[in-house]
């Protein structure tokens, strides 16, 4: 009778799932900084995309299991500890618009890009008015929409560059091809 | 996009229940952020120091491309350019004329009614290295921090004017809360009938004027300077000009453009804080009083 030995993974195997584990992390650590490099100068303009929007849906839809909720709260808390707005804001909007995109991910998990784009303009429509809706509560008072809206137009406008990038980096580094 | 590989419903009932617990706990730190200050001010404070290098780092080609759009920029119009500044400069050369005037005759009242001249300030020098990150927020990091002098309050200026004041501080970077930041206060002076109000940052482009007096005369175009009430920031600082939107309200177009902060000057400015203490006395005395004179000797002597 043939003895089970225990499962012993080797050294590659061992790096390749750190490899796997920390991988969102630094994604979404990577994404969080970039927000805060000041692009906008360039053509003098204050807007920035939200970056680690763009990275959550993306991770959300194709490899939710990469991505897991811890990674998209602490994306959340270290963008909101570096930005010097209200605490909880962003880790609560991203955890939330998280939840939402990882239950309506059957719909456009095989559709074309067309959809996930779409798919992503819904998405950054509805975390841009829930924190919206936060910040004006916390200051009492109706906040300007304008920035928020601007903001989340440019990070639809320039997702499918960041898209593209991620899909390079999934088909290149995590399938191993 | 493939569909996914782990499809097992334990690993599907794990990711649901860190789902819910991730959200419990981002509400709670949503709540909890508004109450525990100290403790996130200082989370916040290590994060910003770590991330202060890097973001420097990533600054530096960024605004080498800017540098480098903007020369191409100038080439273009180098001819225009030229004409401009010619104008300008015969113009500029009239107001130097009368500057100098000015400064003379400035000096010499100051010299009869014995001024006390306001001490120049120092500052130091930094580089904004990173952007707001935020739509509700416009704050930005300069890499000026205790280190080299900065601390909570003290004015941030740019080479066309006040830009913001910062509002926390490490060792070796600064935030700063600019003048459109929805929690930005700074009391002004409008010119030229240096009539006072509050510029209050609400999150768009041009902060409004508050507390202006009903009757005051203040027209679009006016000049907006600080007025150095509270101490905090000195007087006489360029702030912008004075703007009527559609709906009439006064705002202000800042002189500072918070697109394109990179260079920019924290003032080490001290309020003169320290006066003499002038009590009035617990019982008031009159002037001593004079020898008494013999009665009567006061009028006929003034009458002789």
């Amino acid at each position: 009778m043939a003895k089970l030995e225990p499962y012993s993974p080797t050294p590659a195997a061992r790096a390749g799932r750190i490899v796997m584990t920390v991988t969102p992390f630094v994604i979404g650590i990577v994404c969080v900084l970039l927000s805060f490099v000041p692009f906008g100068r360039i053509v003098g303009s204050p807007l920035t995309p939200a970056f680690p929007l763009m990275a959550i849906y993306y991770w959300a839809i194709v490899r939710p299991e990469m991505f897991p909720p811890l990674a998209v709260f602490a994306v959340g808390v270290l963008f909101d500890l570096l930005s010097g707005g209200e605490i909880g804001l962003w880790a609560f909007v991203y955890t939330v618009t998280y939840a939402v995109v990882v239950t309506q991910r059957p719909v456009v998990v095989n559709a074309p890009f067309s959809a996930f784009w779409i798919g992503f303009a819904v998405t950054a429509a509805f975390a841009g008015a829930l924190a919206w809706v936060i910040v004006s509560v916390i200051h009492g008072l109706i906040v300007p929409p304008g920035p928020v809206f601007w903001h989340m137009a440019v990070t639809v406008a320039v997702f499918p560059i960041f898209a593209m990038l991620f899909g390079r980096f999934e088909t290149r580094v995590l399938s191993g091809g | 996009m493939e569909p996914n590989r782990t499809a097992l419903p334990f690993r599907e009932f794990s990711h649901r229940i860190s789902l819910i617990f991730m959200l419990t706990l981002a509400a709670a730190l949503l709540l909890l952020g508004r109450a525990e200050t100290y403790v996130f001010d200082q989370a916040r404070q290590v994060v910003t120091d770590l991330a202060a290098p890097l973001l420097e780092i990533a600054s530096r080609p960024v605004a080498a491309t800017r540098r480098i759009i903007e020369r191409t920029d100038e080439y273009a119009y180098v001819f225009d350019e030229n004409e401009r500044l010619r104008a300008e400069n015969a113009r500029l050369l009239e107001w130097k004329e009368e500057a100098l005037r000015l400064q003379a005759r400035l000096a010499r009242y100051e010299a009869l009614l014995n001024v006390q001249v306001d001490q120049s300030i120092e500052y130091v020098s930094g580089r904004v290295v990173s952007d707001s990150g935020g739509p509700f927020i416009d704050t930005v990091l300069v890499n000026v921090g205790r280190e080299q002098g900065a601390r909570s309050g003290l004015a941030v200026i740019d080479s066309d004017g006040l830009a913001g004041r910062i509002v926390a501080t490490g060792p070796k970077a600064s935030r700063v809360l600019l003048l459109t930041d929805l929690n930005s206060r700074i009391p002004v002076v409008i010119e030229p009938a240096q009539y006072k109000a509050i510029l209050a940052g609400d999150n768009t482009s041009w902060p409004r004027l508050e507390y202006l007096p009903v009757q005051s005369a203040v027209s679009p175009g006016d000049r907006v300077v600080t007025s150095g009430d509270g101490g905090l920031i000195p007087a006489g600082l360029p702030v912008g000009l004075v703007i009527q939107t559609g709906s009439g309200e006064l705002r202000v177009q800042t002189f500072s453009d918070r697109g394109r902060l990179d260079f920019v000057r924290v003032l080490q400015y001290e309020f003169p804080s320290e006066v003499k203490l002038q009590d009035p006395p617990s019982v008031l005395e009159g002037p001593a009083a004079e020898p008494a004179a013999p009665a009567g000797d006061g009028p006929r002597a003034a009458a002789e």
